[in-house]
């Protein structure tokens, strides 16, 4: 069953300078579904809209972000919930208990003068009640650190004390320890040296094993997908170009943009060049007529100046949005 | 491909075109009583060779970009010596030797979003860069120019006129890199060039290095912490970990059959883009940043699985074996 699903979901950057007025469209018309219990891994270049989706589907959205148009539904306890419709007081019971948001530098979110502990009991109280400190706080705090393998000693210390591996680790304990069923994390391993980084990445994925809940994972390091995702959703210019379970996405991407990128990873042990994605990304307030990536598209046909392909099944859980691939165009 | 093997002509060319001996750099951290000496930079000698990519790979606060601001002058070393094609750079007293030195040595660095401020149009780096280092007359200024962005794969109208956020990160970085080759160098320092790159177009800057070697015979310090690229791109690389070089040599060599216990460890952390190969075993970080500084034997004592009495007390030396440089007393025979 899908925990989190989208229909036709826009969300734009306007910016009024005076007379001109400019949109971002950073969210461009998204329809996806994302399951129960998976890590579901967001791949794409920086500006392509990544963050801004997360943010959208969290209801964070500020001005200048608006949202335009499109559903975003919830599925709380067997029932779809449309979450636009919610009040935000109430909306504030489901954060944290429901969906945990980590953005991006996160390590840096932690108070830097007040002790680890006393970060927890902050975040702790806003959104539990303690009556006795040792049963409600406490215990299953040491509790939860230690299930995660952290050491129940980071507690007494500040936050400049530590690596940044180690506050990273510290804020997804932080932020899961209420087990909420979605956790969002953006670019949690970037900034972050590799062992470091394998660390947050092991941390992720016990924490996935142990709760059952659902990651949605944004990063741009393939190497970090190809670990811990069971499905990719690759973006380009704002929307979902492909979308598929992670050994096709490597083995077999559809989308030219994605066969670029997979062809272009650099492995150990091979010598053999690797060519780069020709051209560069569209401006996201200024888009080409028809596929965003046509002009960048060694196939290009005429229809895709025209049109805007969409995301179609192509084969088992594997989608695309290029006309290459449709159907329509074999008949 | 393996050039050693493809090319045998060109071993006989391979002299040294920078040379860094035994470099050393203390910062004083703090002031008063809190005073404390950090070696960020130990005992580290390498030589970048004339036609060779050279990396230097490490973590983050392992002394690489601190190796490399020395090489450029930058930084003054507390001891050592860095020699350019055979004269010591740290004595040059000349305004025109300096300039020289400057012509020959150029820097691509890592965030190509700071190099350029933002209310100065880009051209005008490029113009700048070529008057001051005297290519004669306007007219071959402007050539040199178009030359240079010839080389990264860009036109002048596409760049005449236009502001740093008009471009992408990754037509910034080769706009820097173009600003560099206008002087027509033989040495880049290119310090992290690809780590504020993205996926897609990272491979267009790494590929433009082996251009830039194969065309134009020039030599590239890459500094890095992504090991594949460095894999891809590089000829020999040096490992580095907490200031002092654990591992040197061919690249092939070192990276795909590594003797260094801390260069076997950071390969395997190394996530593969390739969803077969995921990671089984577990990894713990126990020991403090600090600690490893502080240490007075090898540095990766805390943490080395074949730690003995020995490394605790006392610094490797540099051991060599099968073609390439270990500094770690299990390679002591």
């Amino acid at each position: 069953m899908d925990i989190l699903k989208t229909e036709n979901l826009k969300s734009y950057y306007i910016l009024e300078m005076g007379e001109t007025k400019k949109e971002v469209k950073a969210v461009n018309d998204v329809t996806i579904n994302i399951h129960e219990d998976e890590i579901y891994g967001i791949a794409g270049e920086s500006g392509c809209g990544k963050s801004t989706f997360l943010k959208t589907i969290c209801k964070l959205v500020e001005p200048p972000l608006r949202m335009i148009g499109g559903t975003i539904y919830y599925q709380i306890d067997g029932k779809y919930v449309e979450i636009t419709e919610i009040k935000e007081e109430d909306f504030r019971k489901l954060r944290w208990k429901y969906i945990s948001y980590i953005p991006q530098g996160s390590m840096n979110a932690l108070n830097p003068i007040i002790r680890i502990r006393e970060s927890f009991k902050d975040f702790f109280t806003a959104h539990q009640k303690i009556e006795n400190e040792e049963r409600d706080f406490e215990e299953p705090l040491k509790k939860h650190l230690s299930a995660l393998g952290l050491p129940v000693r980071v507690l007494k210390s500040y936050p400049h004390q530590l690596s940044g591996g180690m506050r990273q680790r510290t804020t997804i304990a932080l932020a899961t320890i209420l087990k909420p069923r979605i956790i969002v994390a953006d670019e949690p391993t970037t900034a972050l040296d590799v062992v470091a980084q394998r660390a947050v990445i092991q941390l992720l994925k016990d924490i996935q094993k142990l709760q059952k809940n659902t990651i949605i994972l944004v990063t741009h390091d393939m190497a970090v997908h190809a670990n811990i995702t069971d499905r990719i959703g690759i973006m380009y210019a704002g929307m979902f170009v492909e979308e598929a379970r992670t050994d096709d996405i490597f083995e077999n991407p559809l989308h030219p943009y994605t066969k670029f990128l997979i062809a272009s990873l650099p492995k150990m042990g091979d010598k053999t060049y690797k060519p780069s994605v020709p051209g560069v990304p569209p401006s996201l307030s200024n888009l080409p007529p028809g596929c965003p990536f046509h002009p960048r598209c060694p196939y290009v046909m005429d229809i895709c100046k025209k049109e805007i392909p969409q995301l179609v099944e192509l084969n088992t859980e594997h989608k695309s949005a290029c006309f290459l691939n449709s159907k329509e165009r074999v008949e | 491909m393996n050039r050693k093997n493809d090319n045998p002509e060109k071993e006989i060319e391979k002299e040294g075109l920078i040379k860094a001996k035994k470099l050393q750099k203390v910062f004083v951290v703090g002031g008063g009583f809190a005073r404390s000496r950090l070696l960020a930079v130990d005992d580290v000698s390498f030589q970048v060779n004339k036609n060779e990519i050279f990396t230097l790979a490490g973590e983050s606060g392992c002394g690489k970009t601190t190796v490399s601001k020395i090489l450029l002058g930058f930084l003054e070393p507390t001891q050592g010596e860095v020699y350019y094609r055979d004269k010591n750079i740290l004595e040059l007293q000349k305004w025109e030797e300096k300039k020289q030195f400057m012509k020959e040595v150029q820097s691509i660095f890592q965030n190509p979003f700071e190099t350029f401020n933002p209310l100065r149009k880009v051209d005008s780096y490029l113009h700048d860069t070529a008057k001051n280092f005297g290519m004669n007359g306007k007219k071959r200024d402007k050539k040199a120019v178009e030359e240079a962005l010839q080389s990264v794969g860009l036109g002048m109208e596409e760049v005449q006129g236009r502001y740093p956020s008009e471009f992408s990160g990754g037509q910034l970085q080769r706009i820097s890199i173009a600003r560099a080759l206008i002087t027509k160098p033989s040495l880049l320092v290119a310090d992290e060039p690809v780590s504020m790159v993205d996926a897609s177009l990272r491979m267009s800057i790494v590929n433009l290095f082996k251009e830039l070697r194969d065309e134009y015979s020039v030599s590239v310090l890459y500094i890095t912490h992504d090991l594949a690229t460095a894999y891809y791109v590089s000829d020999r690389i040096g490992i580095m970990f907490r200031g002092n070089i654990v591992e040197m040599g061919d690249v092939e060599e070192v990276l795909m059959n590594p003797k260094h216990p801390y260069t076997q460890m950071l390969k395997e952390s190394i996530p593969e883009a390739d969803p077969k190969k995921k990671w089984t075993e577990r990894v713990s970080i126990t020991e403090l940043e600090t600690e490893e500084y502080m240490r007075k034997g090898c540095k990766f004592a805390g943490r080395c699985p074949f730690v003995e009495e020995k490394c605790k007390d006392f610094m490797p030396e540099e051991f060599f074996v099968d073609g390439r440089m270990v500094r770690c007393w299990l390679y002591e025979k």
